[in-house]
């Protein structure tokens, strides 16, 4: 990890004395990041096999949502949310195998974000993937998507139910 | 590809730390026994490819601003709430 972060020191601006460090993104142009909020992915997202590196950026004070922004492919976000903002029920299933990944004991909770997908022509038609939330152990900034129980839960699972009864 | 003849019992050496094993055979299925380090993820094909198309669904229709979905948040048809303000 340490290996890691000298890389990311090399290949970016340095700025100030702290640290921070500023890397371009396509949606947020360049964005200063403090090395201690770096999130890692002990394994990276299925599809996305060379961002290792995020950050959580909330969209905002009064907004459920938060983006994932990649420091290793400005291209790379997904907006999230909180699980337990969007489905207080929801509880995904985290191996202790995964929590060693994470390097994280039993009894700790870990920060669960599910994924959502936004259709840009139909945001009414959002999605959240209940079949691979993301797990972070927040005090050592490590992250994992974690894949469930596919009888279970749906990969897009509607958000947003359209109650027509008047 | 590479294609092995394998009896139940008999097992795959993938690299110094991957096994794959062959139970047991029976009425058309094969059922496999995986050891695998922790870091090497390991899934039914269909569901890795589900996640790997939704992940990348999510990535190319995040939009560029959320500002457009302040309005879905309005109407009360939405099954989820805003949080409560001063939430964190």
């Amino acid at each position: 990890m340490e290996e890691r972060m000298m890389h990311a020191m090399a290949t970016t601006t340095c700025s100030k004395d702290q640290g921070d460090f500023t890397v371009s993104t396509s949606r947020f142009g360049e964005l200063s990041v403090n090395p201690e909020k770096v999130l890692t992915m002990t394994s990276a997202f299925l599809g996305f096999p060379d961002s290792k590196r995020f950050m959580i950026k909330p969209h905002g004070e009064e907004s459920p949502f938060l983006w994932l922004q990649s420091l290793d492919d400005p291209k790379l976000a997904f907006v999230a949310i909180q699980a337990p903002l969007l489905i207080p029920q929801y509880k995904a299933e985290i191996s202790t195998l995964t929590r060693q990944e994470l390097q994280t004991s039993p009894e700790e909770p870990l920060e669960i974000l599910l994924i959502l997908t936004i259709p840009k022509e139909n945001p009414e038609g959002m999605t959240a993937n209940l079949l691979g939330p993301v797990a972070i152990n927040t005090e050592k900034r490590l992250a994992k998507q974690v894949l469930q129980d596919p009888t279970r839960y749906d990969a897009c699972w509607p958000v947003f139910t359209m109650d027509h009864e008047e | 590809m590479l294609i092995l003849t394998r009896k139940p019992g008999e097992a795959i050496a993938i690299g110094d730390g991957i096994k794959i094993r062959v139970l047991e055979i029976k009425g058309g299925q094969v059922k496999i026994g995986v050891e695998a380090p922790s870091e090497v993820m390991v899934h039914r094909e269909e569901i890795y490819l589900r996640i790997v198309e939704e992940n990348t669904r999510a990535a190319a229709e995040a939009p560029a601003d959320l500002s457009s979905l302040a309005s879905v948040f309005g109407g009360d048809k939405a099954r989820i709430k805003p949080p409560p303000t001063g939430n964190k």
